[in-house]
């Protein structure tokens, strides 16, 4: 094949603008299947970022009934902040808690009116780094904690992470499953808008046979040319997303996350948007391989 | 040069198409293929073109066996071959200056070599001043100089015509005869399909005619025999 690159991507060019509406047909089938597939990870975007804002005040608290001197407790401190997940270690004491305790029952404070600071333990408040807000890792600080035996009891919020983890793997999983549905279906959808494009071509398919086309010189301007409407596709979805994302999205998605504490929504960011329009771009290519795969036949039999 | 020995070309069992043919055409010569409807004319151009595989027998195209040619040798083998055909076969989305360019381009030969090239050929053709027409846009007759026109705008060594004159009235008949005759005159092997037994008596040349897939006639007219044996298997 001697023909430059420039040819196939000229020769490519002209198909389209010589079977406008089939071209349209196919920008449009993956411009609203890759749509759809952004619509869906913008807000599995937003929504894992709730999450991780909710795992922010997640924490473990270590109780200690009988407190030590205060140079011990600070030596207990050092050393739990030695820990690689350990991000900060606050000392409560029994005051404190106290205090922070008669404030969370606001008006209703003068039901323990008469007690004193004795009625509740005092405790080392230990916040985790990002990346340590995971069970597992939460559960290696708790271990290690356990066998140092010198807390009387120790709280993490097992339950509710357990489910916020269930929930972001069903988040992930759903995420996933229903993109690759949707890049399968568009995939589907373009390869058989192509086959419809070399049906009607199929008489000057076997005509480019007869003069001495080989198989190559035949399909690159048809991959290219499903390439090239799989850009222009994934360039529509961007389009698209981002103006549903700023007159749709922004502001029901925005009001419910307002609730939760969370300001400001996003859009995708640059690495997914150039992955979407890539994305797109794969699909038109392998659309095109699949529909050609049986076409271009030289007729020996 | 085109040897043919004991090619049998069965479509279903039984049934052949080309019974036992043994051929041999020298480089340079013009033979009619002739015969009724279903007789194998069809079917013996396209194992030269390889469009077809013989059920038997073997084939030689300047010493080389193309009877079991893959598709990836198929389409260099078709380069020194040009084909016309009785529905044109062109390509209808590109111009006419496109079609005859295509072969060019396959080869890939130079741009202005191309240009030079397919110019000269529709002039040659009387087309030069439809370049930018599609071939619907021309008459049955243009569209079958254009076809011919691509065919030997590679200068082919051989030129497989089947029924080039089919559908065409006398006077362009005659037109495109002469284009074979020229390509002919230039050294190509020219293989001429039909049933026109006025076009054979006009432009008399070697006869080889088939009937019901069988060669039942070799026959080198009288006058147009350089020597006794020349031509003929």
């Amino acid at each position: 094949m001697h023909a430059p690159g420039g040819y196939f991507f000229k020769r490519a060019l002209r198909n389209m603008q010589q079977s406008p509406v089939l071209s349209l047909a196919s920008i449009g089938t993956v411009a609203v299947a890759l749509a759809l597939l952004a619509f869906f990870a913008i807000t599995v975007l937003n929504v894992q970022q709730l999450t991780a804002s909710w795992s922010k005040s997640l924490a473990i608290v270590a109780y200690i009934d009988d407190v030590p001197e205060q140079s011990v407790v600070e030596s207990w401190i050092a050393r739990i902040e030695d820990y690689p997940e350990v991000a900060a270690v606050v000392f409560v004491s029994r005051d404190t808690a106290f205090e922070r305790f008669r404030k969370r029952l606001g008006e209703d404070a003068d039901l323990i009116e008469g007690l004193g600071a004795s009625i509740l333990p005092a405790s080392l408040e230990i916040s985790l780094t990002e990346d340590a807000r995971s069970q597992a890792a939460v559960q290696a600080v708790v271990e290690r904690l356990r066998k140092d035996q010198r807390f009387d009891d120790l709280q993490y919020g097992q339950g509710w992470l357990e489910k916020l983890e269930a929930f972001l793997l069903i988040l992930r999983f759903c995420g996933a499953g229903l993109g690759g549905f949707l890049v399968f279906a568009a995939l589907v959808i373009v390869a058989n808008t192509i086959k419809l494009t070399l049906y009607a071509r199929q008489d000057e398919l076997e005509a480019m046979t007869m003069v001495g086309a080989t198989s190559l010189f035949i399909k690159l301007p048809y991959l290219v040319e499903g390439a090239l409407q799989g850009l222009f596709g994934g360039l529509a979805a961007l389009g698209l997303s981002f103006v549903v994302f700023r007159f749709v999205l922004q502001k029901s998605l925005g009001s419910l996350l307002l609730i939760t504490g969370i300001d400001t929504i996003h859009f995708l960011p640059p690495i997914w948007q150039f992955m979407l329009v890539v994305c797109g771009s794969l699909v038109g290519l392998m659309g095109s391989l699949f529909a050609l795969r049986k076409f271009v036949r030289f007729g020996a039999s | 040069m085109i040897q043919l020995y004991n090619v049998c070309k069965a479509y279903q069992r039984e049934q052949y198409a080309l019974k036992d043919i043994t051929l041999k055409i020298d480089k340079g010569a013009f033979v009619y293929l002739t015969g009724p409807s279903g007789a194998g004319k069809s079917t013996l151009l396209k194992l030269l073109y390889c469009a077809e595989r013989p059920t038997r027998g073997q084939i030689l195209v300047n010493g080389r066996n193309i009877t079991r040619y893959g598709a990836a040798k198929i389409p260099y083998l078709r380069r020194n071959i040009g084909i016309v055909f009785q529905d044109f076969k062109l390509l209808n989305r590109r111009t006419i200056f496109e079609n005859v360019a295509f072969p060019l381009e396959v080869q890939g030969r130079k741009r202005f070599e191309i240009s030079k090239k397919v110019y000269q050929m529709l002039k040659k053709v009387g087309l030069q001043h439809r370049l930018n027409h599609h071939p619907v846009q021309l008459s049955g007759g243009d569209q079958q100089r254009v076809a011919v026109a691509r065919a030997v705008v590679v200068d082919p060594q051989i030129l497989l015509a089947d029924e080039p004159t089919g559908n065409l009235d006398p006077e362009v008949t005659l037109d495109i005869m002469e284009l074979f005759k020229g390509a002919n005159a230039r050294g190509t092997t020219v293989i001429m399909a039909t049933h026109d037994r006025d076009l054979i008596r006009q432009f008399p040349r070697r006869v080889v005619a088939l009937d019901a897939g069988h060669l039942s006639l070799d026959d080198m007219p009288l006058f147009v025999r350089p020597s006794a044996s020349s031509g003929s298997s």
